[in-house]
């Protein structure tokens, strides 16, 4: 057992508010799981010993934190600073048929539609989404009605103070017809910790582009998931992007609910110095008639090391299914560490499912044919290297982000420790 | 320790048990008191007491992994009878006609030589008569050679240092639940010792090593091949084998020395159980290899038999330059549960690893390959490439795919591939097209699917494989 | 060339693809000996009739009859159609990875023998007539080895089609687009060997949507399929004249002279 789950566990004790009975379930379960370690599967490769040594507290006081401003990029801005959602910084306007309140705000009726989503789509498994169903107080449902087409994106910042702890939760629902685009980014400034979970029901024909930046580094430690539910024919893009930090930890589940649902995942993630990111990203087509497409990326520089577990689980009545895996990966150092697990569990036979996974380092002849034309080593390295990420940059649906993140990967490979 | 044993004497008078050294069986239950007794019974020195006894120890404190994707009811341990005498001439069948005619049908249909089904029937051995020389000239042939293949019981006798020196030496006692179980109770099982720079003249065959009848549930084997030898061993047949016993925990080390070559070839057709999975073999066995500098250690196995089936040959790739393969053919139908892949730990420079796997899953079955490639950060240079296809046959039967990759060194390459797919309608079509009955088509476009393995086996091993499979999908189409 | 007696024979055959209705009242009279031509636009049911002639999965008839030698075809399941006798090459051959070409043929042989009450062919003759069939086609022997369409190009799986026609030696032929990508050396090797096939007890129906095979293989008729009947028939002439005027003025016209072949 682990001081932090104990004092987590004490601390969701005092909280009662329309989520009482899924926080009691979830404190439930955390009381049967145990803490993690490296004979726990989920867990092999990324061991908890930063979160048990975090010294990040909870902030009561209000602070403003401001997400960072994109050029060329406006958004519905929703702010959680240090947990806290800050409902003055999102507009007032909203577009029509589009809503944003706090859980508790919401009628009863709402409530009890939101507590019919509220931990359906996570999986129970994650220990930290049960730590955030209990200790996650400002819980935001975003709601787009049936048919609608919001232009304009949603951006969802989770912002923490130095030595910060802090839980946020959202819930989106895409109605029917709709669609929207969402951004998840985090910004913290050291020796913090976050749990951020979201959970996106996309329903029939719904279409959903979504963007998770996981780019904080250092001594902050990380844990989230972006869980989706697909209904029949709901579309949805992912694009994640990754920096490591001490512990950054990301699962993604997408359900097939629906027939004729597609996915899309495009990861990519850049680590340096001793830095960790362990990716999870699940499949489950519980219907048939699915497409699934990931293409995941990592390159991995000086003392990091990073983790990838794809799973694609083909339920028997998926029919039909296509679903692919594409994990790359480059490996800079040979103090660096990488740790892939692509795997396929099928129990349908007239599906098309494939996964690929390789480690390797630079094209070396590559490299050659660059110095011969007069290239720096070094240089050359960058050059292939963005070339490996450039590929799924390429891929971002919004052109204003791929802008903006572009030039922080070359600027983060131009410091990478290479040998 | 004195507690266990008056259990265990209590139990044996609970069960009846009749105590006659010489022929008996023993009653079941486990402690080490019945250790001492098979060790007593098989006249080891103390050294091999001592160390059955160290493993009985740790296996006591571990645990039965579950980790695999196999479903079946908990053994218990205590219900199994550890040792069990030969059968004695009288009590084996005269001839073939008083053998199951459903099993020498099976036969037949693989083609095997009457001689041979003799021999896999567990005719007397005074019956079979020819087969007696056969083996005799292949004894001959092999000491004149220096080549030690004997009985590891005899072994440990014979050449004790060799015994001593690498028993445990690449799987230690304590590696995992059912190797530290096969330590403490191994009843026989081959030795194999091929002198330095020697090609072993013949494929060395479980078929022809005599005293091998009933090595029973903990067969354990040891091949060490010198440095610069060469050896190609075949376990097992393409035959259908049943046994009695539920449980099999075997346990197969080879040391590869530097520039030697072990080929080890398997086909493994235990009873795999009724349509509903009942009464099959639990297949619970624990390969490894370790190649010293510039050895190759080629792994190849033919699964179809048993109810549930753990196991992962696998290679320790010490020494620079060596080289470890591992391809596999397994098929699975009715309740059959396959959990079976490899391990390849690159250690030297410049290592190299193949992984081929064919996994076909029929019936209402579960198929799963599990497999681990680790670049160890001495592992500069080193490669693996991996290639692991399914085939389903119906729609009520999976085929997973779990492979673990593990680098730390930037120089290594590792590339893995999986697909999963059913047999075409489109070449189902073509085949019948040309008048080819369903059943026809789909045994050989899954025998055509396992060709990259097969080609690996031995000729006449490959040729049986096929007809094998061919048997093994009977009614399999709907 | 025989004139008595009729080889397969289609009656007002109406059938359909996962509920699409294709054919739609064909007739056809194919007499031992005959090479008949079907041509048609894009669409108009001709890889269809192959398909429910051979009894490929999903292609349904719904009513109207077809005899092989006076043998029901449509109470038959597929491999016994090709016991019977029909061969069907494919347009676009699949590939059977890991099977040899030999294994396959030598299988398929050895099925029609048996179902003829033949013992099987040994494996020393097969391969001689095999290697013979390789040579004719203008295959190298070593695709005997090669798995079945295996990596081979458009113009290989249709020599290779040819093949195994020539070592089963069916009574009718269904050759379906074999033109299709083939270069006009290819196109002259496939008709050779299609030629050299023609004897008084086996027929050939030749599906194509070009004129160009025609040049090589002399067909006895040509009829017309639109949309899922034969619209027009007529001896060799008539390929020449849709080769000038196109498939569009027969769409327009009814059919009212269907000829029995």
């Amino acid at each position: 057992m682990s001081e932090w789950l104990d004092s987590a566990i004490a601390r969701a004790q005092g909280i009662d508010d329309w989520l009482a009975p899924k926080r009691a379930h979830a404190l439930d379960l955390l009381a049967k799981t145990s803490w993690p370690t490296r004979k726990t599967e989920a867990w092999r490769y990324t061991p908890l010993r930063p979160v048990e040594r975090s010294t990040a507290k909870a902030i009561t006081d209000t602070v403003t934190l401001l997400p960072t401003a994109i050029a060329d990029f406006s958004a519905i801005e929703l702010v959680f600073a240090n947990g806290r959602f800050d409902a003055s910084q999102l507009e007032s306007n909203l577009p029509e048929g589009l809503s944003v309140s706090l859980g508790r705000d919401l009628t009863e009726a709402e409530q009890s539609a939101a507590l019919g989503v509220f931990s359906t789509i996570k999986p129970e498994r994650h220990i930290f989404g049960l730590v955030n169903d209990a200790l996650a107080e400002d819980v935001l449902v975003v709601s787009v009605a049936e048919g609608v087409q919001i232009d304009q994106p949603i951006r969802i910042s989770s912002l923490l103070s130095e030595g910060a702890e802090s839980h946020t939760r959202v819930q989106v629902n895409l109605a029917a017809g709709s669609s929207l685009t969402v951004i998840e980014d985090v910004q913290s400034h050291g020796d913090s910790l976050l749990t951020a979970f979201v959970e996106y029901q996309v329903a029939a024909n719904a279409i959903l582009e979504h963007y998770r930046f996981a780019l904080q580094t250092g001594n902050n430690i990380a844990i989230g998931g972006s869980h989706f539910n697909l209904l029949d024919h709901a579309k949805m893009h992912s694009t994640i992007v990754g920096f490591g930090s001490d512990l950054s930890r990301l699962d993604t589940d997408i359900i097939h609910a629906g027939k004729y649902a597609d996915a899309k995942l495009n990861a990519m993630y850049l680590l340096d110095g001793k830095e960790l990111f362990d990716l999870h990203a699940t499949v489950e087509h519980a219907s048939p008639n699915g497409t699934t497409e990931e293409n995941v990326r990592c390159i991995v520089a000086d003392r990091a090391r990073a983790v990838f577990n794809g799973r694609i689980h083909i339920h028997p009545d998926a029919q039909k299914t296509l679903a692919e895996l594409n994990n790359r990966n480059l490996l800079l150092s040979d103090k660096a560490e990488i740790n892939t697990k692509p795997e396929l569990e099928i129990y349908a036979d007239d599906v098309k499912c494939a996964h690929g996974a390789t480690v390797a380092q630079i094209d070396k002849q590559a490299l050659y044919y660059l110095q011969t034309r007069g290239v720096s080593r070094a240089r050359a390295q960058v050059m292939l290297n963005f070339g490996f990420i450039n590929e799924l940059i390429d891929l971002m649906p919004n052109a204003a982000l791929a802008e903006w993140v572009r030039p922080m990967i070359r600027e983060r490979f131009l410091q990478m420790e290479v040998n | 320790m004195t507690e266990q044993i008056d259990k265990a004497l209590a139990r044996e008078y609970e069960a009846g048990f009749v105590s006659d050294v010489e022929s008996e069986t023993f009653a079941p239950g486990l402690d080490e008191d019945v250790i001492r007794r098979i060790s007593a019974m098989k006249g080891e020195p103390e050294w091999m007491l001592e160390w059955r006894l160290s493993a009985f120890r740790e296996w006591l404190e571990m645990e039965e992994p579950d980790w695999a994707l196999v479903d079946y009811p908990k053994v218990d341990f205590q219900a199994i009878s550890y040792y069990s005498a030969p059968k004695s001439m009288k009590d084996k069948p005269k001839s073939l006609d008083e053998v199951d005619p459903e099993l020498l049908r099976t036969y037949e249909k693989l083609g095997i030589p009457l001689i041979e089904q003799q021999m896999l029937a567990g005719i007397a051995v005074d019956a079979v008569f020819d087969s007696v020389s056969v083996v005799t000239t292949f004894r001959e042939k092999l000491e004149e050679a220096g080549v030690i293949f004997c009985p590891i019981s005899e072994a440990i006798h014979k050449h004790p240092d060799l015994v001593k020196k690498y028993i445990g030496s690449v799987v230690p006692k304590k590696d995992n639940y059912y190797a530290a179980l096969n330590c403490a109770v191994f009843t026989d099982g081959s030795f194999v010792y091929i002198p330095k720079g020697t090609r072993c003249p013949m494929e060395l065959s479980t078929y022809f090593r005599i005293n091998e009848q009933n090595t029973g549930q903990f067969e354990r084997t040891l091949i060490i091949a010198d440095e610069g030898s060469h050896v190609s061993y075949l376990e097992g047949c393409t035959a259908p084998q049943r046994d009695e016993n539920q449980l099999h925990a075997a346990v197969v080390e080879l040391v590869a020395m530097d520039n030697a070559e072990i080929k080890y070839s398997t086909v493994q057709n235990w009873y795999p159980g009724d349509e509903n999975g009942k009464g099959g073999i639990y297949n619970f066995v624990t390969k490894r290899g370790i190649c010293h500098t510039s050895a190759k250690i080629s792994w190849t196995q033919v699964e179809t038999g048993s109810s549930v089936t753990w196991k992962y040959p696998s290679c320790i790739l010490k020494g620079d330059n060596s080289v470890g393969e591992f391809y596999s053919v397994a098929l699975t139908r009715g309740r059959q549960q396959a959990d079976t892949g490899t391990k390849m730990i690159h250690l030297g420079k410049n290592t190299k690893s193949t992984i081929i796997t064919k996994g076909i899953s029929a019936g209402r079955s579960n198929n799963s390959y599990r497999g681990l490639v680790r670049m160890n950060p001495g592992a500069h240079g080193a490669r693996n490439f991996t290639q692991c296809d399914s085939l389903l046959i119906g729609d009520q039967c999976g085929a997973h795919t779990f492979p673990y990759v593990e680098s730390r060194n930037p120089s290594a390459i590792i590339e893995h591939e999986a697909t999963t797919s059913k047999v075409s309608d489109e070449q189902m079509f073509l085949c019948r097209q040309r008048g080819l009955d369903p059943e026809k088509a789909v045994s050989m476009i899954v025998n055509g699917f396992c060709k990259e393995v097969f080609k690996e086996l031995p000729m006449e091993f490959a040729v049986e494989a096929g007809k094998l499979l061919e048997i093994s999908l009977e009614g399999s189409v709907g | 060339m025989s004139n008595t007696k009729s080889l397969l024979t289609i009656q007002d055959l109406h059938a359909s693809v996962e509920e699409k209705k294709i054919i739609k009242g064909l007739n056809l009279d194919v007499k031992a000996g005959e090479v008949h031509a079907i041509m048609g636009p894009n669409g108009a049911g001709k890889s269809t009739l192959g398909y429910v002639l051979s009894g490929r999965d999903g292609y349904s008839v719904e009513s109207g009859s077809a005899t092989l030698d006076g043998k029901d075809l449509l109470e038959m399941e597929t491999e016994e159609r090709a016991r019977a006798g029909l061969f069907l090459a494919f347009q676009y051959p699949v590939e059977i990875p890991g099977v040899s070409n030999l294994e396959f043929l030598k299988a398929s042989v050895d099925a029609q023998r048996e179902a003829r009450g033949e013992d099987a062919i040994t494996s020393a003759e097969f391969l001689k007539e095999a290697k013979a069939a390789c040579k004719q086609v203008n295959l190298p022997v070593s695709f005997l080895k090669r798995g079945v369409n295996e990596g081979f190009s458009g113009g290989e799986k249709k020599r290779n089609e040819l093949m195994q026609m020539l070592l089963l030696k069916p009574k009718l032929c269904i050759l379906d687009e074999t033109d299709s990508g083939l270069d006009i050396d290819a196109l002259q090797v496939v008709a050779e060997g299609v030629n050299s096939q023609r004897s008084a007890d086996r027929s050939f129906i030749v599906v194509t949507h070009y004129q160009r095979l025609l040049d090589y293989i002399k067909p006895d008729f040509v009829h017309v399929l639109s949309d899922g009947k034969i619209v027009k028939s007529g001896d060799a002439s008539l390929a020449l004249e849709l080769e000038a005027q196109g498939y569009a003025w027969l769409q327009k016209e009814p059919a009212e002279d269907e000829l029995e072949g």
